[in-house]
C-alpha cells in the first residue's frame, strides 16, 4: 500500500517522539493494570514459592524446601494425576463430539440455526449454578438420571459419592457445557474451506472418508490448534463445578491440582507451599502448550486468499 | 430420508442440551416435598410461587443481583475503553518496545486465573479494597481479562485498511478523532464480542468473590448460590429456584441476541 509521506527528513524525530508519547498515553492504564495486576502477581507468585507464609505473620525463606516437600506429598502428586485423567476424560471426547456436530450442522438440513442455537445455549450457564443442577441430576435417590435408568430396570450408582464415579461425571459436566461452543469454531473453519476442492474431489471419484481424511482434517488444522490450546488451557482451571459437586472427595478424586492450589491457599493457609504448586501447574501448562504449537507449526499451512 | 437417523441423533443431543435448563425451570414450581417424590421430568401438579418468595426472604437475593449487575458492567465497559486504547496502539502507533511488550501481553493469556490469585489477593489487600466493589471490579479490568481483550480487538483492527485512516488524517483529523470517529464505530462487532465475553466471564465467575469478599453487602449471585448449596445441600426448592433465577437473565439474553453472540464466538476465535 502507498504511504504518504507525512513529514520532511529533519521534522521526523520530532514527530515520532511525539508518536510515541501518545501511544504511551493510550496504553498507560493498560500498561499500569499489566504491571500490578499480571506481572506483579507473576513475579510475586515465583518468590512466594521460596517462601513459609501463612497469609498474616513475616514470610520466612525457606529455599527449595517446598519444591523438595512436593516429591513426599502424595495429596499433591494425585491431585497432578487427576488433572491429566480429567484433561483425558474432558478434550478427546469433546473436540471429537464438537467435530461431529460441525460437519453435521455444516451439511444441507433444516432448522441449523435452531440446533446450533440449542447447541451452545450451555456455554454461558453459570457454572455454579450449573454444579447445582447436575448435582441433582446425580443424586441417586432423587436424580432425574437414577429415576430415569429405574425406567428400564437399571440401579444407577452413587455418582458423585463413588470415587470412580465422581471424576468421569464431573468430565461430563464439561463436556455437555462447552461442545457446542467448541463446535462453533469447527464451523467457522469448514465453511472457510474452498468448495472447489470438494468438486475436483468429487470429479476424481473420491470417497467421503477420503475427503474427510485429504481435505477437511488438514485444512481444519488452524481451527484445531486454537480449539485445542484454548480448551486445554481451560480444563486446567475447572474449578467452579468441582466446588460445587463434590468439593474436591470423595477420598479426594475430584481434587485437580488448581483445586487443591485453591485448598493451600485459602483453607489451609499455606501461600507458600501453593505458590509452589502453582508454579508446577504453570510450567506443565506452558509445556503443552508450546508442544501443541511445536506440533501443529511442523506441518504444511496451506493459504487459499 | 436417508437423513432420518442424522435427524434423530442431532434432536436427542439438542434435548440433553436444554434438559438440565428445563428440568430446574420445572422443579422451581414444585413443592419441597413433590420435588423429592415426583420424577423430574414431569410437570408440577400445582405450580407454585413460594420457592422464589422463600429465597428472596431468606437471603437478601435482591442484593446478590444488583451487586452482579454493577460488577459485571464495570467490568465489561472498563474493559471495552481500556482494551480499545490499547489495542489502538499497539495496532497502528509505531513506538519503542512495541512488540516486545505486545507478546508479554500474549504470553500472559496462558497463564491461569489461579497462578495469580495469592499475590493478586495480597495486593488487593495492601490496597485497602478486601470486600468491596472496587476490589471486585479492578482485577478482572486489569488482570484476568485484560491481554485477551487487547489481542481480540488488536487483531480486528489490522484488519482495517489504514488507507481508511490515510484519508481521514489528510482531512485534518488526530490520532484521537480517529480513533472514536474511525476505528471504533468500525470495530463494532468484534467490540460486541468482547462485551459479551466480559460480561459472561464476570458474571459467572466463582473463585475472585470466593476469595475477596465476606460480607452480604458485596456478595455476588454466584457466591450466594455456592453458599446456599453448602448450607441446603437437600433443600432442593430452594436452590433450584435460586438457580433459575441466576441462569435466567442470561438465557433470556441469549436468545434475544443469538445469531449475534453465535456469530460473535466465531469472530473470538479469528486471527
Amino acid at each position: 500500500m502507498p504511504q504518504v509521506p507525512d513529514t520532511t527528513p529533519e521534522k521526523r524525530p520530532r514527530l515520532r517522539t511525539r508518536a510515541a508519547v501518545e501511544a504511551y498515553a493510550m496504553l498507560a492504564p493498560s500498561i499500569l493494570g499489566f504491571a500490578v495486576f499480571l506481572i506483579a502477581p507473576i513475579v510475586i507468585v515465583v518468590i512466594l514459592s521460596f517462601y513459609d507464609w501463612n497469609l498474616l505473620s513475616d514470610p520466612e525463606f525457606i529455599g527449595l524446601e517446598n519444591y523438595r516437600e512436593l516429591a513426599g506429598d502424595e495429596r499433591a502428586l494425585k491431585s497432578i494425576g487427576n488433572t491429566f485423567y480429567y484433561v483425558l476424560l474432558n478434550i478427546p471426547a469433546q473436540t471429537v463430539l464438537a467435530l461431529l456436530l460441525a460437519l453435521a450442522l455444516n451439511s444441507k438440513i433444516k432448522a441449523r440455526n435452531t440446533f446450533r442455537v440449542l447447541y451452545v445455549l450451555p456455554w454461558m450457564a453459570m457454572p455454579v449454578a450449573l454444579g447445582v443442577i447436575w448435582r441433582w441430576v446425580f443424586d441417586p435417590q432423587y436424580g432425574a438420571l437414577n429415576r430415569f435408568l429405574d425406567l428400564f430396570g437399571v440401579d444407577g450408582a452413587a455418582w458423585l459419592t463413588d470415587s470412580t464415579w465422581a471424576m468421569p461425571v464431573i468430565a461430563s459436566v464439561n463436556v455437555w457445557q462447552f461442545t457446542g461452543y467448541t463446535m462453533l469454531f469447527f464451523l467457522a473453519g469448514l465453511q472457510a474451506i474452498p468448495a472447489q476442492l470438494y468438486e475436483a474431489a468429487d470429479v476424481d471419484g473420491a470417497s467421503p472418508l477420503y475427503r474427510f481424511f485429504k481435505i477437511t482434517l488438514p485444512l481444519l488444522r488452524p481451527a484445531m490448534l486454537f480449539v485445542l490450546i484454548t480448551s486445554v488451557i481451560g480444563s486446567f482451571q475447572v474449578f467452579d463445578t468441582i466446588h460445587v459437586m463434590t468439593a474436591g472427595g470423595p477420598a479426594g478424586s475430584t481434587a485437580t491440582l488448581n483445586y487443591q492450589i485453591y485448598l493451600e491457599s485459602f483453607t489451609q493457609r499455606n501461600a507458600g507451599y501453593a505458590s509452589m504448586l502453582a508454579v508446577i501447574l504453570f510450567a506443565i501448562i506452558a509445556l503443552i502448550t508450546l508442544a501443541q504449537a511445536a506440533f501443529f507449526r511442523k506441518r504444511t499451512t496451506y493459504d487459499f486468499s | 430420508m436417508k437423513k432420518i437417523p442424522l435427524y434423530l441423533v442431532l434432536i436427542a443431543g439438542a434435548l440433553l442440551s436444554v434438559a438440565p435448563y428445563l428440568m430446574t425451570l420445572n422443579a422451581a414450581f414444585k413443592t419441597k416435598q413433590e420435588i423429592l417424590t415426583s420424577e423430574p421430568w414431569a410437570l408440577p401438579a400445582n405450580p407454585i410461587l413460594s420457592n422464589f418468595g422463600e429465597v428472596w426472604s431468606r437471603y437478601d437475593f435482591a442484593t446478590f443481583v444488583v451487586n452482579s449487575v454493577i460488577v459485571a458492567v464495570a467490568v465489561t465497559v472498563g474493559q471495552l475503553v481500556f482494551s480499545t486504547l490499547a489495542a489502538y496502539a499497539f495496532a497502528r502507533l509505531d513506538f519503542p518496545g512495541r512488540d516486545q511488550l505486545f507478546w508479554a501481553y500474549i504470553a500472559t493469556l496462558m497463564v491461569p486465573q489461579i497462578v495469580t490469585l495469592v499475590p493478586t489477593f495480597i495486593i488487593v489487600r495492601e490496597l485497602g479494597l478486601v470486600d468491596t466493589h472496587v476490589g471486585l471490579i479492578l482485577p478482572f479490568v486489569f488482570g484476568f481479562l485484560m491481554p485477551y481483550g487487547v489481542f481480540l480487538v488488536r487483531q480486528y483492527f489490522k484488519t482495517i485498511p489504514e488507507s481508511i485512516e490515510q484519508a481521514a488524517r489528510i482531512d485534518g483529523a488526530g490520532t484521537w478523532t480517529i480513533l472514536w470517529r474511525v476505528m471504533v464505530p468500525m470495530a463494532k462487532p468484534i467490540l460486541g464480542t468482547l462485551a459479551i465475553i466480559s460480561f459472561v466471564n464476570t458474571w459467572n465467575n466463582l473463585l475472585w468473590p470466593l476469595i475477596i469478599t465476606h460480607s452480604e453487602s458485596t456478595r455476588v449471585i454466584t457466591r450466594g448460590i455456592a453458599q446456599m448449596q453448602s448450607q441446603f445441600n437437600q433443600e432442593y426448592h430452594l436452590i433450584l429456584a435460586a438457580s433459575t433465577m441466576a441462569l435466567l437473565p442470561l438465557v433470556a439474553v441469549f436468545l434475544a441476541f443469538q445469531r449475534h453472540i453465535v456469530r460473535s464466538i466465531a469472530l473470538s476465535g479469528m486471527k
